[in-house]
């Protein structure tokens, strides 16, 4: 109660890559506050924004920066890849030219970030299926060549956005469970907080805390 | 019986008037069988009367009469015992009465007596009833105005300074009821009031103290990568509020120990990177001062808000201003300063391209202001991002006007086609990289504005000097051409950028005055070879008092026929005459405004020729086979 939203155990760090215009912000948006921006400017180099979600139990923080898609902002953003747990890749579906760069987005998110960051592919605006250009079939054969995880969503209408995100921070605990992500490592783009405050609290008293936490 | 005396007695009256009759009629109107009575009388008798005889007859009365006695004295028997029972009842209810009387007077005895009982009980029970209410009272005055024994012991705390949530309840009712105490003194419980502020306080202080201690340990100890801060600490922190010193002491606590953090952070990042080295640690692209800068930037800019965020869970319950949130945070990113500053020092410093400087230079502006949508304006990191974006300036407009000054050293002499040297070429080339990552780089307008005045000053002034120099040894026509190339080629060059109006206007009055120099050349070039241009001197200095203008040596009619045929001849080909260094200018706009303005020129020359040899007052004979052609002619054929 009291302990409200802060009381998480891990928190992850997220980046959003892609073409300008694919729907970056408005994702982010739509995950945070679950509402469709219909302007949104053009990202000025980066910007953030956090919420909390729960995986098998576990409260996670995402922090998620948003990364601007202007070419004139690529050595910008390159520098935020680091020490990302989860770079969310981000193509839109009616235009074929934000696809094809996929690889060079992807060559940037392998380079930068470690390897056992989770890269995740979203086809953004799946609400325009008339204006459709990259078939799923297409995309679906890319990611699975590259070992991606891939959805496609809209930001509009809010469809598979939550999966997204949660999608990617599942598989993040799993490479926590299965210890092939490394804690104590710094940048690994997971930090990790023990759910009892150490010092605080008897250890008998250890489980009382959720429930009089007041 | 009676009644059969009575109609005896009646019979023998009427027997007295008329006895018998009467008597007769008597017994004749009575009715026997309705007179019950004499029914009833003559049965009694039958009982009795059995013989009629005389002598019963004589003796009935005196039976009736003894029978009569006989009734009477059993009567008076019966009635006896009924008396003598009546007599009993009155007894009894005779002593009853008495009895209650006596009970009356007793119990009104007592009642006297049991008075001043019954009195007092009354009082004591209503003085008991009293107490009672003030029981209450007390109690529910302790319950409000004292803490209970468990929340003194909560309060006080265990021996190993652990904390419970206990321990902010109990804290929390020791301040209310300090406070309720302020109602207490107004009213007359001051005394009362006064002590229990005081024990209040008392306990509030030991408790605060306790509290401040956990708290700082706790804080202490908060330097992870992502410090955990409990709920338990955030509660600490809403209760610290209160004493705003060991609240600042405890905020300061925390600022050092993550302040510490981060500098560590920051040192990993550069100098160890991710697991297994991915990412690579910042410091392995130092040879590459774009990357390594922004890399470390954009580091911190993360950090710090994280950090913020950080504090910001810690403060969540705090009525805390975002004031001392910025204060704190100052406080935690002033330690990567120096270790920023110092690298970037460096690469400022070795770094001798302009390019990359200003690069450098927008980076790190660009960073001031995305840091500072987190952090104010006035922390030390920012100052530090300030200073060194400070000096990125500095150093760049350095190496432009090192790069100047090394053009005004080394003069190079204009090539034979008049045409560009190649250290202007590469000064423009310069200038473009560096408008061009101006162009790449996010800086407010007003700023951009303001620094590409300042780049073209101190590009485009020392270009132009540079030009002049070297073009001093020139005769001036090609002076002329060679200058108008040159500001041509920067013209063309800053045409491609914002903001360059004035200085492409300044650029422009220069070049117009090469082409007004160019125009005359052109001119005179033209009247000389046809050998107008002694005609045109004396036509513009002859005064008609000097007399006809034929009569003036080398002005009479054949001379001029002979200059006007070759004028003729160069009419049908204007292009053959045109200046060497005309062909060689680079912008075609100029060449033909020194064409046309030219060719106006000759034109009006040509015109003031033809007004004068036409004036009568000259006297020229045949003045149209001297003069051919009509001014509008020759405007049409050069034009």
């Amino acid at each position: 109660m009291a302990a409200g939203p802060y009381n998480y155990s891990y928190i992850f760090k997220y980046i959003i890559i892609g073409d300008m215009g694919v729907g970056k912000s408005c994702l982010l948006h739509q995950f945070t506050e679950k509402k469709f921006m219909a302007d949104c400017p053009h990202t000025i180099g980066v910007e953030f924004g956090t919420r909390i979600i729960e995986v098998s139990g576990q409260k996670i923080k995402l922090q998620i920066w948003d990364t601007a898609g202007q070419e004139r902002f690529r050595a910008v953003t390159r520098s935020y890849y680091r020490g990302a747990a989860g770079a969310l890749m981000v193509y839109d579906i009616t235009r074929r030219s934000t696809y094809n760069h996929l690889s060079s987005w992807l060559t940037d998110a392998r380079n930068l970030t470690n390897p056992n960051t989770v890269i995740f592919l979203i086809g953004n605006k799946s609400d325009l299926e008339a204006q459709r250009d990259v078939t799923y079939e297409e995309a679906k054969q890319f990611a699975d060549e590259n070992g991606l995880m891939f959805l496609e969503c809209s930001a509009k209408t809010g469809d598979n956005v939550e999966d997204a995100f949660l999608d990617t921070a599942k598989k993040i605990y799993q490479n926590i469970q299965d210890g092939s992500l490394d804690l104590n490592a710094a940048e690994s783009g997971v930090q990790h907080k023990p759910a009892t405050p150490r010092n605080a609290i008897n250890n008998d008293q250890a489980p009382n805390k959720e429930g009089c936490a007041c | 019986m009676a009644d059969k005396e009575s109609s005896d007695t009646s019979f023998s009256s009427s027997q007295a008037s008329n006895p018998l009759s009467r008597k007769l009629n008597k017994i004749l109107e009575t009715r026997l069988d309705n007179d019950k009575e004499m029914l009833e009388a003559l049965k009694a008798l039958s009982v009795f009367f059995s013989e009629n005889s005389l002598r019963t007859r004589r003796n009935l009365r005196s039976d009736i009469e003894r029978r009569s006695l006989v009734i009477n004295e059993d009567f008076l028997q019966v009635f006896q015992s009924v008396k003598e029972q009546l007599d009993s009842v009155y007894n009894d209810v005779k002593s009853m009465n008495e009895c209650c009387q006596d009970m009356t007077s007793r119990l009104k005895a007592a009642k006297e007596q049991t008075h001043d009982l019954i009195n007092q009980t009354t009082k004591l029970q209503s003085e008991s009833q009293t107490l009672q209410v003030k029981a209450q009272v007390a109690d529910a005055f302790l319950e409000k105005f004292q803490l209970k024994p468990e929340e003194a012991t909560a309060l006080r705390g265990s021996r190993d300074g652990t904390l419970h949530m206990d321990f902010f309840r109990a804290l929390g009712k020791a301040k209310e009821i300090h406070k309720h105490c302020k109602i207490l003194l107004r009213t007359n419980q001051q005394t009362a009031g006064l002590e229990i502020m005081e024990t209040m306080a008392l306990h509030q202080e030991s408790a605060y103290e306790r509290l401040y201690r956990w708290a700082q340990n706790e804080c202490r100890m908060l330097t992870g990568d992502s410090p955990d801060v409990s709920s338990m600490l955030c509660q600490a922190m809403e209760a610290l509020e209160d004493r705003p010193v060991l609240f600042r002491y405890t905020l300061d606590e925390f600022g050092t120990a993550r302040r510490t953090a981060v500098v560590r952070g920051l040192i990993d990042a550069l100098t160890r990177g991710g697991p297994g080295g991915t990412p690579r640690p910042i410091e392995l692209h130092s040879h590459d001062p774009t990357r390594y800068v922004g890399d470390m930037l954009a580091w911190l800019h993360q950090a710090a808000a994280s950090e913020k965020e950080q504090l910001q869970s810690l403060l969540k319950k705090c009525r805390s201003n975002g004031e001392q949130i910025q204060d704190i945070l100052g406080h935690i990113t002033e330690g990567v300063c120096r270790p920023f500053k110092v690298r970037v020092e460096q690469v400022l410093v070795s770094e001798q391209d302009a390019v990359t400087l200003y690069k450098l230079h927008n980076l790190l502006k660009f960073y001031h202001n995305t840091i500072c949508q987190i952090i104010c304006k006035d922390a030390a990191l920012l100052n530090t991002v300030a200073e060194i974006q400070d000096l990125s300036h500095r150093m760049f407009f350095n190496s432009l006007n090192c790069n100047a000054n090394k053009l005004l050293d080394k003069v190079e002499l204009p090539p034979s086609d008049l045409g560009p040297t190649n250290s202007l070429n590469q000064t423009l080339q310069l200038l473009k990289d560096v408008l061009a990552c101006h162009d790449a780089s996010v800086v407010a307008i007003d700023d951009k504005k303001q620094d590409y005045k300042q780049i073209l000053s101190c590009v485009i002034d020392p270009l132009v000097q540079m030009c002049s120099v070297s073009a001093s040894r020139l005769n001036s026509t090609d002076m002329a051409a060679y200058m108008a190339n040159c500001i041509y080629l920067m013209q063309t060059t800053l045409a491609m950028y914002e903001f360059t109006d004035t200085r492409l206007e300044m650029l422009q009055a220069q070049v117009d005055a090469q082409i007004d120099t160019l125009v005359s050349e052109q001119a005179s070039f033209v009247l000389n070879k046809v050998g107008l241009a002694f005609v045109y001197g004396t036509v513009q200095q002859h005064q008609p008092k000097q007399g006809p203008l034929s009569a003036l040596p080398d002005m009479g009619g054949p001379v001029l026929k002979s200059a006007m045929s070759k004028f003729d001849s160069y009419m049908a080909s204007p292009d053959s005459l045109v200046l060497p260094q005309s062909r060689l200018l680079l912008s075609g706009r100029v060449r033909e405004t020194v064409k046309k303005n030219s060719a106006d020129l000759i034109c009006s020359a040509y015109k003031q020729i033809y007004d004068t040899i036409c004036d009568p007052a000259n006297e020229y004979k045949e003045s149209p086979s001297i003069v051919p052609r009509t001014p509008d002619q020759v405007v049409r054929l050069l034009s």
